[in-house]
C-alpha cells in the first residue's frame, strides 16, 4: 500500500470552556480514508484466512466481525487511546465502514475456500 | 486449364483462422471437461459434497478474476486520459470559488469582530451587486443552457459508456464461454429462492444451492473487487457506483440553486464573538502554568 502512509493527522482542537470545535476538514478526511483503507485490507486478509481454514456458514461471518473488531482495536491503539484529538467520537472509529468490506470478504473467502477445499 | 492461383495469402489466413479456433477450442474443451466430470459425480453421489475438476479452477475462476482486475485498471487509465482533455469553464469555476468563500465565512464567523462579519455578509448577499444574489429570471435560463451544452452531454455520455461497455462485454463473454457447469461453491448456505439466480446454467434441481454457476462468480467479482481497486488505484476511481456520476453532473447543472442556498445559510448565521471567551481561556491556562 505505497499510496498512503499509516499516520493519522491530528487536526482537532477544542477549548475546554466553550463548545467551539475547530476542525481541519482536510485532516479529518484523511483520517477517514486511513480507516477505510485499513478495513478494506483487513477484510480481504480475513477472507483469505477464513477460506483457507475452511469455515463455512455462520462461522465465516463471525470471523468477519472478529476481524473488524480487531481492526477497530488496532486503530484505537494507533491513536494512542486518545480518540478525541483525531475523530469526533467513538462511533466514527468503531462503526464507520463496518459493512463496507463485506463484499470483498465474501469474494476472497469463496475464492480461497474453493481453491483449497473443493478443487 | 486455368492457372493455379497464388496460395501464399490463403496460407496466412488459414494460419490465423486455425490459431483462433485453437484457442476457442482449448477454452471450451476445458470448460466442457469440467462439466462432464461434475455431472458424472453428481449422478453418482447425490450427497452434499461435489468434487469439481481442477480445470475449472485453472480455466474459469482465476482467468475471470484476472480479466476483471485488468479491465478495471484499464478503465481507470482510460478515464484519466480522457478527462485530461477537458478545459473547465471559467464561469463555473468562479461561481464555485465564490461558494467556497461564502462557506468559509459561515464556518469561521465567530472568530472575527461583529462589524467586519456584517460587512462581509453584506458584500455577499447585497441585493444590488452582491456576489450570491441571482435575480429570479436568470435561474431557469442557466439550467436550460447547461442541458443543451454539447460538451456536457458528450462528457456524460463518455462516462456512462466507459462504465457500461466493459461490464456488458465481460458479461456476454462469461455467458458465452462459461455456461452450463458448476463453477464454484459459496461457503455459506442460501435458501432455495436464490437457486434461479445463482444456478441458471445448471439444470439439476437436486444440487445444493451453494454450488453456483460462473455467472454468479462474475457478479461476486464485480462487487467484491471494488475494495481491491480502491487500494490498488489510490484515490476514488470511476469503477464505483453511478451515484458519484449523478452527483457530478448535478453540480454542473444548478449553480444558481447552490448560490441561493449559500445566501440563505449566510443570512441565518447568528454572530457570537468568541474572543472574550478565549481571553478567559488564555487566563486559565496561564494560571495553571504559574501554579
Amino acid at each position: 500500500m505505497a499510496v498512503h502512509d499509516e499516520s493519522e493527522t491530528s487536526g482537532r482542537k477544542e477549548s475546554e470552556e466553550i463548545d467551539v470545535p475547530i476542525f481541519s476538514a482536510e485532516n479529518m478526511q484523511s483520517n477517514m480514508k486511513v480507516i477505510y483503507y485499513s478495513r478494506t485490507f483487513m477484510s480481504i486478509i480475513g477472507g483469505v484466512i477464513a477460506g483457507i481454514l475452511g469455515f463455512t456458514g455462520l462461522t465465516g461471518f463471525v470471523i468477519y466481525f472478529l476481524v473488524m473488531a480487531i481492526t477497530s482495536i488496532g486503530l484505537i491503539a494507533k491513536t494512542g487511546f486518545s480518540i478525541h484529538s483525531y475523530f469526533t467520537g467513538w462511533s466514527q472509529i468503531i462503526l464507520d465502514g463496518f459493512l463496507g468490506g463485506l463484499m470483498s470478504f465474501v469474494l476472497f473467502w469463496t475464492f480461497a475456500y474453493d481453491i483449497v477445499h473443493i478443487f | 486449364m486455368d492457372k493455379f492461383r497464388d496460395c501464399g495469402d490463403i496460407k496466412k489466413d488459414l494460419r490465423y483462422l486455425y490459431t483462433v479456433q485453437f484457442w476457442v477450442f482449448l477454452v471450451s474443451r476445458n470448460a466442457n471437461r469440467g462439466e462432464r466430470k461434475s455431472r458424472e459425480r453428481e449422478r453418482g453421489a447425490m450427497a452434499e459434497d461435489l468434487v469439481l475438476d481442477t480445470a475449472i479452477r485453472d480455466w474459469v475462476l482465476i482467468p475471470l478474476s484476472v480479466v476483471m482486475v485488468l479491465i478495471g485498471v484499464l478503465r481507470y487509465f482510460v478515464s484519466k486520459l480522457m478527462r485530461s482533455a477537458q478545459i473547465p469553464d471559467a464561469k463555473l469555476v468562479k461561481e464555485g470559488q465564490v461558494i467556497v468563500r461564502a462557506r468559509n465565512l459561515r464556518a469561521a464567523a465567530n472568530f472575527i469582530p461583529p462589524k467586519s462579519f456584517r460587512a462581509r455578509r453584506l458584500y455577499y448577499s447585497n441585493e444590488e451587486n452582491g456576489l450570491l444574489y441571482v435575480p429570479k429570471g436568470q435561474a431557469p435560463n442557466a439550467q436550460a443552457q447547461m442541458f443543451s451544452d454539447p460538451n456536457m452531454a458528450m462528457d456524460m455520455m463518455k462516462k456512462n459508456l466507459s462504465m457500461i461497455i466493459p461490464q456488458t462485454l465481460t458479461f456476454a463473454w462469461v455467458n458465452f464461454f462459461f455456461s452450463g457447469f458448476v463453477a464454484a461453491k459459496i461457503p455459506f448456505p442460501l435458501t432455495q429462492r436464490f437457486r434461479a439466480m445463482l444456478q441458471n446454467g445448471i439444470d439439476l434441481s437436486t444440487v445444493d444451492v451453494s454450488y453456483v454457476s460462473s455467472r454468479s462468480w462474475y457478479f461476486l467479482n464485480l462487487f467484491g473487487l471494488r475494495g481491491l481497486f480502491s487500494i490498488i488505484l489510490g484515490e476514488e476511481n470511476a469503477t464505483d457506483d453511478t451515484q458519484r456520476m449523478m452527483q457530478m453532473t448535478g453540480f454542473g447543472f444548478d449553480p444558481t440553486k447552490s448560490l441561493g442556498a449559500e445566501k440563505d445559510g449566510l443570512d441565518i448565521v447568528q454572530h457570537d464573538w468568541t474572543m472574550p471567551k478565549f481571553e478567559r481561556r488564555a487566563e486559565a491556562v496561564l494560571r495553571k502554568l504559574v501554579r
